[in-house]
């Protein structure tokens, strides 16, 4: 391959100048913002989300919708896990996915669905076993073949109708993605207006270190318009994506 | 990608002459630039946003050096691998290299513009690696055995019947008719070769310095299932690709959207930020960023086609095209079609033999206005000329003696008024005789080719100057 340095020389060529060791970003990018400055925004931001949570919740609603979300608005966890096993009754799904999140262990799905008679998995190995490539095998083939995938989300985006994932311990790439229907359950607190404040958030994670190894922003069911300019809808993604609001 | 652009006037022929390419076409402008306007006119500060995309793009390129320096880095921090390519041949061996020592079968891929470009596809399959493209459009053009007609939609000029074809000879099964049944087929096999890959291949939409990440943005899920799946990513990045921070993809993300497909975001956007974390249930092992440059220090180092590289390769600009909506994707004989593929595609694989390229444009300006970043394309397509014309490399050069000729002698004619008025005594000498009320359908060579579509106005019988100077003189 070609040699960085070579690469890079040539490139400050081109430029007419010499490689630049330290540049001042131009205020338009953000990287003119110090870290301080950042944690700071990143501060406001979070604080004008929990205390415009129930607007938010709503604005989320509106948005999801007209990005073809199936949205359930229900007051509490209890309500959450009915509205969940509705989806998949009405789906006459045989089996789900389960991520392990913090908020499904708030929403009773687990226990609803198996008293419904329905296969449930979780979506990743046992808790305190060492990753193996007969785990991850494992963890795909039940993606691929299960009827339902649920999450929790890590944000909600109103502006845009998105729900963000963070793929971690517990959260498989491919619950959200691999069967053909999508529960998310958010709650209140979650919700970000908009883009800008996800990725401001996101940046300050990684400053402090806490900036994960990737991150899905999920905006509606997976469509494609290929084939004459049809939309269709499901194409390697849900065909069917819901959102449970609790609050 | 093999370089046909000396076919413009050809293909464009073709097309022009092609009900069923004329027809699908429509859709261009249907579904994508009429779209794209309403889009632009409902987001709060549309403007704000392109100018501000506008000036982190210039201020990147402008110090590319020390950006992409910072983004190696920092993939190199998380423990991805960067590669670096000089042309596509070292970028494809490098691929298919990976892929042989990694003991790779099958290699999925999702949309990328920069693979087209380093013919991968071939170099996988004469290695006996079967390429998968999983993008369903990249998928109908791969099963055709055809290269992309349009950069956002790549099989729009293929007709739902010939797909159907397509899709029953390669499933077995019977011939579907609408596009939902036609779509489940093709989810079944790529579902069995997600599955079966051991690498990814993507393209990369933005790469981000300070984090050392790459952003994809899908539809359809193929970026999502190839950076999931698999336990090899590659992510090939065009040289230009790179923005400073993780802060500036909103801006980014609400003007490549909303210019490409008129939403207010795809359905998913994939961050990656490296390899798979040690907790982590799923994920790729490993992670290769590949920057390719391909000729495009060319267009790096002409200050005056320099902005190009700030395309974010929305497609607004072909949907926007009164000669792409007419010619379609295939005349422009290359990856890059339309206005941005005029100025890119003939540079960066030969301006001499895409010498047609810039002169397939009216130089209307709709590009211009709609380029999500504000690229001046019709200027550069001015300045091509130019050095195709009259360029300080000789070699480039390619109009011929008769045009040069004429315009020698057209300069000389219109720098003195002596010359000028006998010229045009001579031209109202030879042309009056043979005009009707003015105008003429016949110009002799080398003028011809204006008169063979439309008529030429003979200049008046009397110059204004003489009929001046008889009102002044009869006054």
């Amino acid at each position: 391959m070609t040699d960085r340095n070579a690469f890079l020389e040539k490139i400050a060529d081109h430029l007419g100048k010499k490689r630049d060791r330290r540049v001042q970003p131009d205020v338009s990018t953000h990287l003119a913002e110090t870290r301080e400055q950042a944690s700071a925004r990143a501060d406001r931001m979070r604080k004008e989300a929990r205390d415009n949570a129930p607007a938010l919740l709503g604005a989320l609603q509106e948005g999801a919708t007209a990005q073809g979300w199936v949205v359930h608005r229900v007051p509490s966890p209890e309500d959450a896990a009915d509205a969940v096993i509705d989806i998949c009754q009405r789906s006459a799904a045989r089996s789900v996915l389960l991520a392990r999140m913090e908020a499904l262990s708030r929403v009773p799905v687990e226990k609803t669905l198996k008293a419904a008679g329905i296969d449930v998995t979780v979506a990743a190995r046992p808790e305190g076993e060492a990753y193996s490539e007969e785990a991850r095998l494992a963890v795909r083939r039940a993606a691929f073949t299960a009827d339902v995938g649920i999450t929790g989300v890590d944000y909600a985006v109103a502006e845009t109708g998105t729900v963000v994932l963070h793929p971690r311990g517990g959260v498989s790439r491919l619950v959200s993605l691999a069967p053909p229907r999508h529960i998310a359950i958010i709650e209140k607190g979650q919700v970000l207006p908009s883009l800008d404040e996800l990725f401001a958030l996101e940046r300050e994670a990684f400053h402090a270190g806490r900036l994960t190894s990737s991150y899905n922003l999920i905006s509606g069911p997976s469509r494609t318009g290929d084939i004459g300019a049809t939309i269709v809808q499901g194409v390697h993604g849900p065909v069917e994506v819901h959102m449970v609001l609790i609050g | 990608m093999e370089v046909k652009t000396r076919a413009f006037k050809g293909k464009a022929n073709e097309t022009l002459a092609d009900p069923v390419l004329q027809k699908s076409l429509e859709n261009v402008y249907s579904g994508f630039h009429l779209r794209r306007i309403q889009a632009g006119g409902a987001t709060p500060g549309w403007d704000e946003q392109r100018d501000r995309a506008r000036a982190i793009k210039a201020h990147t390129i402008a110090n590319l050096d020390y950006y992409l320096d910072m983004l190696v880095r920092n993939v190199e921090a998380k423990g991805g691998k960067v590669h670096f390519a000089d042309d596509g041949k070292e970028a494809a061996r490098f691929v298919v290299d990976l892929a042989r020592s990694r003991g790779v079968k099958t290699v999925i891929k999702s949309k990328s513009m920069v693979s087209e470009e380093i013919g991968l596809n071939d170099l996988l399959e004469a290695e006996s690696i079967e390429p998968v493209e999983t993008d369903l459009g990249e998928y109908i053009i791969q099963l055709a055995r055809e290269t992309p007609y349009h950069i956002i939609a790549p099989a729009i000029h293929k007709t739902p019947e010939q797909v159907a074809e397509l899709l029953a000879a390669k499933s077995g099964g019977p011939k579907k008719t609408t596009a939902k049944e036609m779509t489940a087929v093709a989810r079944t096999l790529l579902r069995d070769a997600f599955q079966r890959a051991d690498m990814g291949v993507t393209g990369v939409n933005f790469a981000v310095a300070e984090t050392g990440s790459i952003t994809l943005v899908t539809n359809e899920g193929n970026g999502r299932m190839c950076t999931s799946a698999p336990r090899i990513h590659v992510a090939l990045m065009g040289m230009e690709k790179v923005v400073p921070s993780m802060a500036d993809l909103s801006a980014f993300l609400r003007i490549l959207i909303r210019s490409a497909t008129g939403q207010r975001i795809s359905a998913y956007v994939s961050v990656v930020n490296g390899p798979r974390a040690a907790g982590d249930e799923d994920g790729p092992e490993e992670f290769h960023l590949v920057i390719v440059d391909n000729n495009r220090s060319r267009l790096l180092k002409d200050a005056a086609l320099r902005e190009s590289l700030y395309c974010i390769r929305c497609g607004a600009c072909m949907n926007a095209c009164p000669v792409y909506r007419k010619v379609g994707g295939h005349s422009y004989g290359w990856v890059y079609p339309g206005p941005i593929g005029a100025v890119v595609s003939p540079v960066m694989s030969g301006l001499k033999e895409g010498k047609a390229l810039p002169f397939a444009s009216s130089l209307c300006g709709a590009c211009r206005e709609v380029c999500p970043v504000r690229i001046d394309i019709p200027s550069m397509l001015l300045h091509l000329r130019s050095e195709l014309a009259e360029g300080a490399d000789r070699s480039q050069r390619s109009a011929g003696v008769v045009d040069r000729a004429s315009f020698r002698l057209w300069r000389f004619g219109m720098s003195g008024r002596g010359r000028f008025d006998l010229g045009a005594r001579l031209v109202r000498f030879v042309l009056w005789p043979l005009s009707r009320r003015g105008w003429t359908g016949w110009l002799p060579f080398p003028l011809g080719g204006w008169t063979s579509t439309r008529r030429f106005k003979v200049p008046a019988g009397r110059s204004f100057v003489a009929r001046w100077r008889n009102r002044q003189g009869g006054a």
